[in-house]
């Protein structure tokens, strides 16, 4: 083959002719996810069906399916009541949680007296006090936000605190020799060697919001996709806790890319998104 | 220890014209049981507008003979002027280059030498207008809008005299700017710094562990022997600028690189 790719005035390289990319790439990275996805929910429809199972054991995804599409509206609503209660959560605690952080992270002072608190709270379980804030906050969607608050905080205090600690000390040095003030340091050195870190905090949290606010809606509310289950499990209609458990499955692969976008847009100089 | 000293230069006489002194200037470090010598009394004076290299083997005290002058640190004992004030604290009009191109990765090339202005409040159309013709100066104008990570080592160290150039300062402190680069950017740059400081006679000083680059590029070279450190020799480098790499294989610039080579073997530095 006489394809030869040469530099060219620019130093890139024209990149050679080749038809056969498309087809490859289809061959080598959708076929096989796919044909895992016919494989898996044949076999699950397949054996629900041939060993005659109860749908209120395990439904087949063929009815999950139906289920899925005749209560839609009900069900997104639901959902929308949960990502309501999910991103209002995690807003709160991007706000306290980068403040907090900053606090920790820029005073001694503010460190050792902050840390051990933070330690020791972080250290419980937040599933099991759960069922406090019906007691602290009543029943509604005030005490589910605070849940979420609580189940997403520390990954973003966390985050804030080893973000501000990682900026080149060199730099700083060169800096300060510059002659830049305290704050000029925090606006222009600590803070955006810190936002890739912070970012990954955040992204953690957001991916942990809509299980409390699920939680939370398991303990102290009437609506929502936790309230749904609850009651959906209740009256024993396994199919659309299943078409609830999709529904919330996708929303969470589609908020995890969402975040990843947004990353993507924030950092176009960080390692990890260099194309 | 004095006796080894042998001052060349006659042009430092006048100590209204000098930029810098340092007298009986030494530095330690560590507590009282490991304390570690890092310069025995240093007398230097640096003219206005000269190029000086510090030239010595590695620990021997020569970066912290320029934290010491750019204010980072503070000597033991012994005292530091820059135009007849005395050193406390990071000078406004100096500028250092460090070993290390410390770009900042989130910012793109301009924004990058546009730093110190911005630290100023100088960020006007001025500035911007003078960082460009810097980096067009520096043969990375093209590349005003690429982020460092898109660029060669070379190309970086570029960026980095660019941003020390950008404020117009008096002074340029420069630690060992080039010894990560390989050897022909290397030389590059080192014709490229010579041109710089020809034409904007700001004063220099430049340290380094290399001999044939402390002389090629500097109207002076201070030599250093190892820990402690102390000055050994100072020998004048007269030859006409611009120079040329071709510099380097005339029988002048050898007699001076042997020189400086007969002084390490001298103090061992150079021997096992």
């Amino acid at each position: 083959m006489k394809a030869v790719s040469l530099p060219r005035d620019d130093g890139s390289i024209a990149a050679p002719p080749d038809q056969a990319v498309g087809r490859s790439k289809f061959v080598t990275d959708i076929l096989p996810p796919l044909l895992s996805a016919v494989i898996g929910f044949g076999l699950w429809e397949g054996l629900v069906r041939y060993y005659a199972v109860a749908p209120y054991v395990l439904p087949a995804p063929s009815l999950v399916f139906v289920e899925l599409i005749r209560n839609a509206h009900y069900l997104l609503t639901q959902l929308g009541w949960t990502v309501l209660a999910a991103a209002s959560g995690v807003v709160l605690a991007i706000v306290l949680g980068v403040l907090a952080g900053a606090l920790v992270g820029l005073s001694s002072t503010a460190d050792r007296m902050l840390t051990p608190w933070l330690v020791v709270v972080h250290a419980v379980p937040k599933v099991v006090v759960a069922p406090l804030f019906l007691i602290w906050f009543g029943f509604g969607v005030q005490s589910e936000i605070f849940f979420v608050v609580t189940f997403t905080f520390f990954p973003i205090v966390v985050a804030t605190i080893t973000g501000l600690k990682s900026a080149d000390p060199d730099v700083l040095q060169m800096v300060r020799s510059m002659g830049a003030s305290r704050t000029q340091v925090l606006r222009k050195i600590m803070f955006p060697a810190a936002l890739p870190i912070i970012l990954s905090g955040i992204k953690l949290s957001i991916s942990l919001a809509p299980v409390g606010a699920v939680i939370g809606e398991f303990v102290a509310s009437n609506q929502g996709l936790g309230h749904l289950l609850i009651r959906a499990v209740g009256d024993m209609d396994t199919a659309l806790a299943f078409a609830a458990v999709t529904l919330f499955s996708i929303f969470g692969v589609l908020l995890w890319r969402a975040a990843e976008f947004v990353e993507g847009r924030l950092l176009p100089w960080h390692p990890s998104q260099r194309g | 220890m004095a006796a080894s000293v042998q001052p060349s230069v006659s042009g430092h006489a006048n100590a209204a014209a000098d930029k810098i002194v340092l007298s009986k200037v030494r530095k330690v470090y560590g507590g009282a049981a490991g304390a570690v010598e890092a310069i025995s009394s240093v007398d230097l004076s640096l003219p206005e507008g000269q190029a000086v290299s510090i030239v010595g083997p590695s620990g021997c005290g020569k970066s912290t003979l320029m934290r010491l002058i750019a204010g980072l640190e503070a000597p033991s004992s012994g005292a530091i002027t820059v135009d007849g004030r005395a050193v406390a604290g990071p000078l406004s009009d100096m500028s250092i280059v460090f070993q290390r191109d410390l770009l900042l990765d989130w910012r793109n090339v301009l924004d990058n030498v546009l730093l110190p202005a911005e630290i100023k409040g100088l960020n006007g159309p001025q500035s911007r207008q003078r960082a460009g013709e810097l980096l067009k100066q520096f043969g990375v104008g093209d590349f005003s809008r690429h982020f460092p990570w898109q660029l060669s080592g070379g190309m970086r160290q570029r960026v980095a005299i660019a941003r020390s150039l950008l404020p117009s300062p008096s002074l340029i402190l420069m630690d060992e700017p080039f010894s990560a680069l390989d050897a022909m950017t290397r030389d590059k740059m080192n014709v490229l710094l010579q041109e710089v400081q020809s034409a904007s006679r700001v004063t220099t000083l430049l340290i380094t562990h290399s001999i044939l680059e402390a002389v090629f590029v500097a109207d002076r070279v201070v030599v250093m022997s190892g820990r402690p450190g102390r000055i050994i020799d100072d020998i004048a480098v007269e030859f006409p600028r611009p120079r040329r790499l071709s510099l380097r294989e005339t029988p002048e610039f050898t007699a001076i690189v042997g020189r400086i080579r007969q002084q390490f073997e001298k103090t061992g530095d150079l021997t096992e």
